[in-house]
């Protein structure tokens, strides 16, 4: 999977306060401007939804994790 | 609950395996070891919620309604997985609670083999259980097809430990074949053993690969929080994301952390902490995340062929 629209978003959105804060308060907007697959998309507001950003360590990060820790 | 009244059912497949090596002075105890330590088929965790070893029998009760037939196979899995940790724990030598580093890796290479091969023992057993000649000669070919898929992908993964250049294609094609692989495998003769036509294997089997990248890369998060990869200078996805997205002083503290030519142990907390700042962390977890959708996507193709899909949704939620 090619990422590099992906890459650019979220290296805009933590390196840019105002498009840090676009996406805080509404994610969709931020996505418009960058050429994302839907299932792209779709992942990144699942992962606003769950954590917001994921600038630390946190519980709803390592409750993200939860699901997957002991497959491999 | 049923997670404990399979791995119970795998246990005891696992045990009569082990009955000819009761004489061995020691050995027995070593394969236990083995497959307790990597949460092979043996040990209490095994019973746990969202439990590996017991996806073949998932998949083949979900397409078909049973599933005991399928547990020599489920068996051979974890013999030859803890196999591949032994192996592994010799090539990485650290961990000071590993086998080899334990025991010697003389006495390590000798458990991995008799793992490998009670594993093709344990294929043999389906006959016992009913499942034809030909199924047998199927469930053989694809579990040694993934095996060398694995060993491939180890290959590349252990080529590539002096470089820091990996791209993000090259991390997905490792993890394909060397972590992921394991889950497709076990997802593939779960169906097979299921007497599922093609078109549902190859379902079953894409759901196996990118649950599996999925778990690989909630691992390499675990492994920056944790600091462990970042001591041990391991390149993972979100260092690879890292050295491609930070520019000046901020790269050039990732190359000294993650050099492996470094002397210089880094500080986890100082990586970390960097890490979650240029969004490597956030990045890897919409990764994660987008992975874990292809598998429910996947999943959804299974549930309109009929599959109960409700057991395997559980281990992804």
């Amino acid at each position: 999977m090619k990422s590099q629209a992906l890459q650019e978003m979220i290296k805009k959105v933590f390196s840019d306060e105002k498009t840090k804060l676009q996406f805080m308060s509404n994610p969709h907007s931020v996505l418009a401007q960058f050429n994302l697959t839907e299932q792209e998309k779709k992942a990144v507001l699942n992962t606003h939804a769950k954590l917001g950003l994921a600038t630390a360590d946190s519980q709803q990060l390592e409750a993200a994790l939860d699901p997957l820790t002991y497959w491999t | 609950m049923w997670q404990e009244r399979q791995a119970g059912k795998l246990n005891r497949e696992i045990e009569e395996l082990l009955v000819p090596l009761s004489d061995a002075d020691g050995l027995c105890d070593l394969i236990k070891e083995a497959l307790t330590q990597g949460r092979r088929g043996l040990g209490a965790e095994v019973a746990r919620a969202k439990p590996l070893p017991l996806l073949p029998l998932v998949v083949c009760e979900a397409i078909s309604g049973h599933y005991e037939h399928a547990l020599p196979a489920a068996a051979a899995l974890q013999l030859l997985m803890a196999a591949g940790d032994v192996f592994d724990d010799i090539e990485d030598a650290d961990s000071s609670e590993s086998l080899p580093a334990r025991y010697g890796p003389a006495i390590a290479i000798n458990v991995a083999n008799t793992l490998i091969t009670m594993g093709e023992a344990a294929i043999t057993r389906l006959k016992a259980r009913g499942v034809a000649d030909c199924t047998i000669v199927r469930v053989m070919d694809v579990v040694n097809s993934y095996c060398t898929t694995a060993c491939a992908g180890q290959h590349l993964d252990l080529s590539l430990t002096s470089k820091m250049d990996i791209s993000e294609d090259i991390y997905v094609r490792v993890t394909g074949m060397k972590s992921a692989s394991q889950v497709e495998c076990a997802c593939h003769i779960g169906a097979l053993l299921a007497n599922a036509n093609q078109e549902l294997i190859d379902i079953f089997a894409l759901f196996g690969h990118t649950l599996g990248i999925a778990a690989q890369i909630a691992n390499d998060i675990r492994g920056v929080t944790r600091g462990s990869d970042i001591v041990k200078h391991k390149i993972t996805l979100p260092v690879i994301y890292a050295l491609t997205q930070a520019e000046g002083e901020t790269r050039n503290k990732l190359v000294i952390a993650f050099g492996q030519q470094s002397e210089t142990v880094p500080d986890p907390t100082q990586i970390k902490d960097l890490l979650f700042s240029i969004g490597a962390i956030h990045y890897t977890t919409v990764k994660m995340e987008s992975y874990k959708q292809r598998a429910l996507d996947t999943l959804s193709k299974a549930e309109g062929a009929e599959v109960n899909i409700e057991r395997l949704k559980l281990f992804l939620e």
